[in-house]
């Protein structure tokens, strides 16, 4: 289990005696602490799917937020169990919504906010506020706070502190706690907004807590990839510091295709690619999606034309529908060629945690003069086969399998908190609004 | 590099991370380091996006410059650049700032506090600041002194002070110099650069070791015979006469950088990759090494001082020829020196560290020569097998090699040797960032893990006390050979290794 952050319960408090409280707690009982000078994490942590997983007794745990391993476990388990596909997601919104549907009253103790994983408490967040939506959705709004220290071998120790604020209740209440996080920013300080949940939801909430100059975090692989993307590009536009978990997933991928054109040797085989395919696992096809628009990017290709495509190759017959269609798309190298562009779904049996998760891609260079070079990346879990196939092996093969990161949403935050980057990513920026257009409504 | 393209799928993959508001102050600031590599690496660490909006350089010297002067000059110095990235440098050049300041008078420094309090307000740069001290090394410990006297280094995690080398001339003024700036501020205050550590093949010497399997169960006393570390210039002393007269290439350089290359060569793998797991790691391998004879330190080291050389079409003037130099110097522009590590690892390997001015080339590497095989069982080419080398070159064509025994094409079982080569440039293609990019960075974010320890700076002079003493109070028995400017150095070095049945490498 992560590490504790508050080693004191949090005291519950009337919401409206928060403010005055923390003012109080910072001002007499601290006032030897200079508190840490980092920054305010606020996230929005519904964690239904594990409060379903509690609820209906598949698991016994205590909520801490955290995707933790026994539950990760029984959410696998419970994918058959409820008849959705081999393929869906344990982080994929079916699976919450079909476990809702299911009976059970398990006792649950609501921890969150108060469990932090290491990595993210090493940078030592000064305010770090949890909203924690409950699934009765009429629950009043509890609030909850504790100060906190680092112990000192997780940073050199010091006197900063920090404090943890939980804000918890019904879906309505959520909308009580607004006004209550507004005053608890401190304005001096950069303030990120992790939406650790489905983009689909509370979009009204989602708005009015993530206001630029606030730097938001999302995942655009939960929730709708049309509202996902559209979301990001807007957020971008709007000039908003944006980071997407599902991008950030993707860096394994973008280095190990780097790597494949890091010896200058290999460089002018860029300048002729002919051809693009992405599978992805499920179909959420937005990581692939944003892949492909990197590479577009980096390699100067205009779009021309972005469509549906029947044919899922990795559906056995007769399932055909239930993987859905992959995406077409041409684009048009610097010099005029025409380069193809497929994203397909297929079908995996052991699907990682999050939709739309990359099993392989395929580049096929044809330089003038020379034989044509394919490069072939596939996940350690999904086997390069596929893309093998159609007659790659009489090319110059460059075949590399990308590691899985295996890393927590808790990792990639502490990576994004520790980068400390007041923008977005360009290449994000860019990517993002490619992928938009490559996604045909 | 010559004109390879840039990866495209390599731009902006790296995502470091970005610095804290800060304001930079250096001191020092009309000197030679401020236009050469401070600013410009603080130039390109803006353009890869590293610097946050909340930044200021105040430059300090004495002389009466405005801001807009120190921005010119800065321009002048950096005009190639910045040719190509004008917008960025205007961007750049509103956070650059000047204040005339004296770190011998305090009310300077005062007034300094008080434009750094105004340049926190209007470029919201949250009291972080660094102090970077590229002055006369006289002035390490007084202009810590003045800077703590102000009131500038209180806050120990919003300041800190880099201190460039030489820190101290030998083991009591380094201790002295701690004494006195751990009297100003904490150690986690204190980063005191040596700019090889900043470099991407020095660092590469962890990666290599404790990121693989294959290297370090035989990296021990029973599978290497001897380690050679070469520090090589071509050329001479240039503009720094006046400073290399008072040093000398023990101090200049096998002090600091060889030193620092040994550490990192031979030390303990840390527990993990944290500044003080490092520092502990490197302060102990130097507290264990020492010179291959305390009792007679002259019989491990060779002093030379290069004469003139070169062609008739293109002479090169001898060192005491040399603008600045005193014609009867007896400073030395060469030191071959001999240590053993008295550690479980190390006990009986010879450590062999040179470095000179005016040799053939420019080079640095390091040189790990492993035992003979026990038995030869072929006939070898070269009479006897070649020992083994793992040969790891830090510059220039930076990358490692792997020396080992094949058999030669045809029907006899001949061996000889082949080189495995791996090269920085055939594999990624582009040149990494200058040292200063990478170290000015870590200090403004506070990361000290690249940077010397006040013990390991002790520890370094301590190793070379007895070879100081002897060149301070018998210098005869310590003589300065001559050898001639592009010449691999004196005779006398090579001798002695020859007395260890070796010879140094010529690379």
């Amino acid at each position: 289990m992560a590490a504790q952050l508050t080693l004191q319960a949090p005291t519950a408090l009337p919401p409206q005696e928060l403010a005055p409280y923390l003012e109080r707690l910072w001002g007499e009982d601290l006032q030897h602490s200079s508190g840490a000078a980092t920054f305010t994490l606020v996230v929005y942590e519904p964690s239904w799917l594990q409060q379903h997983l509690i609820r209906t007794g598949r698991v016994k745990a205590s909520l801490t937020g955290l995707l933790e391993r026994e539950l990760i476990q029984a959410a696998k388990t419970a994918v058959p169990e409820l008849g959705l596909p081999l393929s869906t997601a344990v982080m994929d919104q079916r699976l919450a919504w079909e476990l809702g549907q299911q009976p059970g009253d398990d006792p649950l103790e609501d921890l969150r906010g108060q469990f932090v994983d290491a990595a993210i408490s090493a940078h030592m967040p000064r305010r770090l506020i949890t909203l924690a939506p409950t699934l009765d959705s009429g629950r009043p709004l509890e609030s909850l706070v504790a100060a906190y220290c680092p112990l000192p071998e997780e940073r050199g120790g010091g006197p900063a502190c920090g404090d943890v604020v939980v804000l918890r209740g019904g879906r309505g209440s959520m909308k009580e706690a607004l006004p209550l996080v507004l005053p608890l920013v401190p304005a001096d300080l950069p303030c990120w907004v992790w939406w650790n949940s489905s983009l689909d939801e509370a979009p009204d909430l989602l708005e009015a807590l993530a206001p630029p100059p606030r730097r938001l975090v999302v995942d655009s692989s939960l929730g709708q990839p049309r509202r996902c993307i559209d979301l990001l590009v807007e957020r971008i536009d709007a000039g908003q510091a944006v980071n997407d978990l599902n991008w950030l997933r993707l860096r394994t991928w973008r280095e190990s295709l780097a790597m494949v054109f890091d010896p200058p040797a290999r460089r002018n085989a860029l300048e002729h690619v002919v051809q693009l395919d992405i599978d992805v696992e499920g179909d959420h096809p937005l990581k692939g999606l944003l892949l492909a628009a990197w590479l577009a990017d980096r390699l100067g290709w205009h779009l021309v034309d972005s469509y549906r495509v029947d044919e899922s190759p990795g559906a056995a017959p007769g399932t055909g529908g239930q993987m859905g269609g992959g995406i077409g798309a041409e684009f048009q190298r610097t010099d005029g060629t025409s380069v193809q562009f497929r994203l397909m779904p297929v079908p995996v049996g052991s699907p990682k945690l999050h939709p739309g998760a990359l099993v392989g891609l395929r580049l096929i260079c044809a330089p003038e003069g020379r034989p044509p070079l394919c490069v072939i990346l596939c996940s350690e879990s999904g086997g390069c086969m596929r893309l093998e196939a159609g007659g790659m092996a009489s090319m110059e093969l460059a075949e590399d399998v990308v590691p899985l990161p295996n890393e927590s949403e808790e990792m990639e935050m502490a990576r994004l908190l520790g980068g400390g980057h007041d923008t977005t990513n360009p290449l994000l920026a860019t990517a993002a609004v490619l992928a938009a257009r490559l996604l045909p409504d | 590099m010559g004109a390879v393209l840039t990866n495209p799928l390599r731009v902006g993959l790296r995502q470091e991370r970005v610095i804290p508001p800060q304001c930079l102050v250096i001191f020092g600031a009309s000197g030679d380091l401020t236009h050469r590599k401070l600013i410009p690496a603080l130039f390109e660490l803006f353009r890869q996006r590293r610097l946050p909006s909340e930044f200021a350089v105040v430059g300090c010297a004495r002389r009466p410059w405005t801001d807009d002067e120190f921005r010119s000059r800065m321009a002048e110095a950096l005009a190639d650049v910045i040719a190509e990235h004008r917008t960025a440098w205007e961007q750049f050049a509103a956070g650059l700032f000047y204040e005339p300041a004296d770190l011998s008078d305090p009310a300077t420094i005062v007034r300094l506090g008080e434009r750094l309090d105004g340049i926190d307000r209007n470029r919201a740069t949250r009291g972080n600041r660094t102090f970077y001290l590229s002055v006369s090394p006289a002035f390490y410990g007084s202009g810590t002194r003045a800077l703590a006297a102000a009131g500038l280094l209180a806050d120990s995690e919003r300041s800190r002070v880099v201190i460039e080398k030489p820190f101290g001339t030998d083991y009591a003024s380094a201790q002295e110099l701690n004494r006195i700036v751990l009297s100003c501020a904490k150690e986690s205050q204190i980063f005191r650069i040596d700019h090889y550590l900043g470099k991407e093949t020095v660092q590469n010497i962890l990666v290599l070791r404790f990121a693989n399997t294959i290297f370090e169960p035989i990296w021990n006393r029973n599978y290497i015979a001897n380690v050679q570390i070469t520090a090589a210039e071509t050329v001479g002393v240039e503009e720094r006469a006046g400073y290399y007269e008072t040093s000398g290439a023990l101090r200049d350089m096998v002090q600091n950088h060889l030193t620092q290359i040994l550490a990192l060569t031979a030390m303990e793998p840390p527990g993990r990759f944290d500044a003080e797991a490092i520092r502990n790691e490197k302060a102990k391998v130097l507290q264990a090494a020492r010179l291959a004879n305390d009792h007679e330190p002259w019989t491990c080291c060779v002093r030379g001082q290069y004469t003139a050389g070169g062609s008739s079409s293109r002479p090169i003037a001898g060192y005491r020829q040399e603008p600045g130099v005193n014609p009867n110097s007896t400073t030395e522009t060469y030191v071959a020196t001999k240590l053993f590590v008295d550690n479980w690892r190390w006990q009986g390997v010879p450590f062999y560290l040179r470095t000179g001015k005016r040799l053939p080339k420019r080079l640095s590497e390091v040189v790990l020569t492993f035992r003979q095989a026990p038995v030869s069982l072929f006939d070898a080419a070269g009479g006897a097998p070649t020992p083994n080398q793992l040969i790891l070159r830090i510059q220039p064509d930076e990358g490692a090699d792997i020396r080992f025994e094949v058999k030669a094409p045809g029907s006899g079982m001949r061996s000889r040797p082949v080189d495995m080569a791996f090269s920085y440039d055939e594999s990624f293609g582009e040149p990494s960032d200058e040292g200063y990019v990478r170290l000015l960075a870590d200090a403004m974010l506070g990361d000290p893990t690249l940077f010397t320890r006040s013990d390991e700076v002790e520890a370094a002079w301590r190793l070379y006390t007895p070879l100081l003493e002897l060149m301070e109070e018998a210098p005869w028995q310590l003589p300065v050979y001559s050898y001639e400017a592009r010449t691999w150095g004196p005779a006398a070095a090579d001798n002695m290794l020859a007395g260890d049945d070796l010879v140094w490498r010529r690379p």
